[in-house]
């Protein structure tokens, strides 16, 4: 139950992009088109998916303050926490360069439509946010980590989706032209924020 | 040298992993001390704040020094822990952390405000997304509010986080702990609802889990004072 | 010594016609939600600004040396650190802020803008123009912040830096904080706006389609 809370929350609550505007150098960027947009939303979402529980299992085991007692009690006081910022964003570059020799290795065609984000993926803010907040907010287990990790990345996608197919349908729209690309895109990223705050509400 | 062949990658990753890890490493020990002083500072201006006392942050040692005048443990029964009795940092009433354990006892920190005694008490809990905390400042009759002060982990930003506003904490004051010789504790609502056998304030609009987890803290984290301010109540 | 143009485009230009923020569009993510106040916002523009310039100036110094197969990590290695230290220097001598701003202190690592200038003009120039590179995009993108985070405290508290400057006269009068200002949509529409200005008067940044 407490995971399918998480996910709701993390999709419509606390949306990566709208509450925290994180990713949203390729949400800008890869927006004018549904199809590419698709294929960058579920990248991300499947790399958080790894990445967050992994770097979760990481904090919890071996950076935390006391998290290597497993080792034996004299190491009961040390902590490695000022490594954490390094350690994360390394697991989150290398699964990123993993995935994509493995998919390029399976799956050709996958990889030509997901292969071009995927070198994008690692610095995608969402990513290292979804860590950093996991470090943060202190997650009791790792399936509860796992299901935040989904939830934004869904939450990320929907984002991304729903901001690519206004796109294609502001195409006939008279824009001022000062406003015209950039500016009306974040007017709407904006309103569509503005939208999910009405979520913010909900009571699971 | 070849610069792409494996043995110069390795080498090179390695001695730079290893210059990185020993500048950090050094940095971290330098700075400490000055890190643990601050996180102290921070909190004696949580509690200031909840004696309704606002200091910044080069003033707060000293103020806490002078307000706080004694600082123990005490077991469930209301009892004071042997030996646990100092009001410095290292002394155990400060140094507990009952987020993690309680087992050695809860903090009490008795505080004098123009003459009056008052009895402050940290809280802890579970808001929207993670760790609630605050503290709570009681008059010496055991059961009227003086004063709260809340901090969170990470709240929504302007729902959840909230909870930290003055215009929230404000509301605390002159609440009772204590209706009609039962320990209620002090409820919090949706704005604009009311409950009739306790006292209660308004939650934040939009924060409404974070409010539930401040409402269940107060219940809970100072319930476990119960005995301990029943026996000042009754002493009244 | 008189600077030569070449090093006066490097420092202004992403100031004005070639600012990270409004033009290339980076480094959006990792810092407006900071942007609630104008204190943050200041000491997230410099933390940025320290860690744009010093990152490129030491891969600068090391881009003969750096092994092609693993430059994307040894440039995240360096900035990670360079973030780590800053991060450690703010919970030492600005807790306050360092609270305030939480997880996106980590994030300047992630910021475009620190990616964008490694890769792009770090590993192809000596360190000096690499540091006046660094200086003026972290400006660039600073400025941006603290425009927002000025909007943003005194439409939404009514003060700046957290001192009270709309006089209580007006509060009496009947006018009210909006605390629209103080959520985040409302950092996204300022960068509009600034956008909206900026493209007026700079009529070739202009694009053709939405």
């Amino acid at each position: 139950m407490d995971s399918i809370n998480i996910i709701v929350r993390s999709i419509f609550v606390d949306n990566m992009v709208f509450a925290y505007f994180l990713g949203m150098c390729s949400f800008l960027a890869v927006s004018k088109d549904v199809k590419t947009a698709l294929g960058l939303g579920i990248a991300v979402t499947f790399v958080l998916v790894l990445t967050l529980p992994l770097n979760y299992l990481i904090e919890n085991y071996i950076l935390k303050n006391g998290a290597l007692v497993w080792l034996g009690e004299e190491y009961k006081d040390v902590d490695l926490s000022v490594f954490s910022l390094l350690i994360f964003i390394a697991v989150i570059a290398s699964v990123t360069q993993l995935v994509e020799m493995i998919i390029e290795r399976f799956s050709p065609a996958l990889y030509l439509s997901l292969g071009i984000f995927l070198p994008l993926i690692a610095v995608n803010c969402a990513i290292l946010g979804g860590s950093l907040f996991m470090q943060q907010r202190e997650f009791p287990n790792v399936s509860t980590a796992t299901a935040y990790a989904f939830g934004s990345g869904i939450g990320w996608l929907l984002a991304i989706v729903g901001m690519a197919a206004i796109r294609e349908k502001l195409a006939y729209s008279d824009v001022p032209k000062p406003l015209k690309g950039l500016g009306i895109t974040f007017i709407i990223t904006a309103l569509m924020a503005i939208g999910f705050m009405s979520f913010s509400g909900i009571n699971i | 040298m070849n610069r792409e062949s494996n043995t110069y990658t390795i080498v090179y990753a390695s001695v730079m992993v290893i210059i990185v890890a020993v500048a950090l490493a050094f940095t971290h020990q330098v700075l400490k001390d000055r890190q643990i002083k601050n996180e102290n500072i921070d909190k004696m201006q949580q509690i200031l704040r909840s004696l309704r006392l606002d200091v910044p942050a080069n003033a707060a040692e000293a103020k806490y020094n002078a307000v706080i005048k004694n600082a123990y443990l005490i077991n469930p029964d209301g009892a004071v822990v042997e030996g646990s009795e100092g009001v410095s940092v290292n002394d155990p009433a400060f140094e507990a952390d009952i987020a993690k354990d309680d087992s050695k006892g809860l903090p009490v920190f008795e505080a004098e405000i123009e003459g009056k005694t008052k009895i402050v008490i940290p809280m802890a809990g579970k808001g929207l997304w993670g760790a609630i905390w605050g503290y709570l400042a009681v008059d010496a009759d055991g059961s009227s509010v003086y004063g709260a002060d809340f901090s969170h982990a990470g709240e929504t930003p302007g729902l959840g986080a909230e909870i930290v506003s003055s215009r929230f904490c404000n509301q605390f004051e002159g609440k009772h702990l204590f209706r009609d010789e039962q320990f209620t504790s002090v409820a919090v609502v949706k704005p604009g609802r009311s409950v009739s056998d306790r006292d209660y304030v308004d939650g934040i609009s939009g924060g409404t889990i974070t409010s539930k987890g401040v409402d269940n803290m107060l219940l809970e984290s100072v319930g476990k004072y119960k005995v301990f301010f029943r026996e000042l109540y009754s002493a009244q | 010594m008189a600077l030569s143009n070449k090093t006066k485009a490097v420092l202004w230009g992403p100031l004005n016609k070639n600012n990270p923020v409004i033009v290339q569009v980076l480094g959006i993510c990792s810092a407006l939600a900071v942007t609630s106040k104008l204190e943050p916002a200041v000491v997230m523009a410099v933390s940025v600004t320290i860690v744009v310039a010093f990152a490129n100036v030491i891969i600068s110094l090391l881009r003969k040396t750096i092994p092609n197969r693993i430059r994307i990590i040894v440039q995240l290695v360096v900035a990670a650190a360079l973030v780590t230290l800053v991060s450690e220097v703010l919970k030492a001598f600005a807790y306050d802020v360092n609270k305030q701003l939480s997880v996106f202190v980590g994030l300047i690592v992630t910021n475009c803008i620190l990616m964008g200038r490694l890769e792009a003009f770090a590993l192809g120039n000596g360190p000096l123009p690499s540091f006046l590179d660094g200086i003026g995009n972290g400006l660039g993108y600073g400025w941006i912040l603290v425009v927002v985070g000025f909007f943003r405290e005194l439409l939404g508290s009514g003060s700046l830096f957290g001192h009270r400057v709309i006089p209580q006269l007006i509060y009496d009068a009947g006018y009210k904080d909006n605390g629209l200002m103080m959520l985040a949509p409302m950092a996204i529409l300022i960068v509009a706006c600034i956008i909206w200005v900026h493209r007026s008067r700079n009529k070739e940044l202009q694009e053709e389609t939405n």
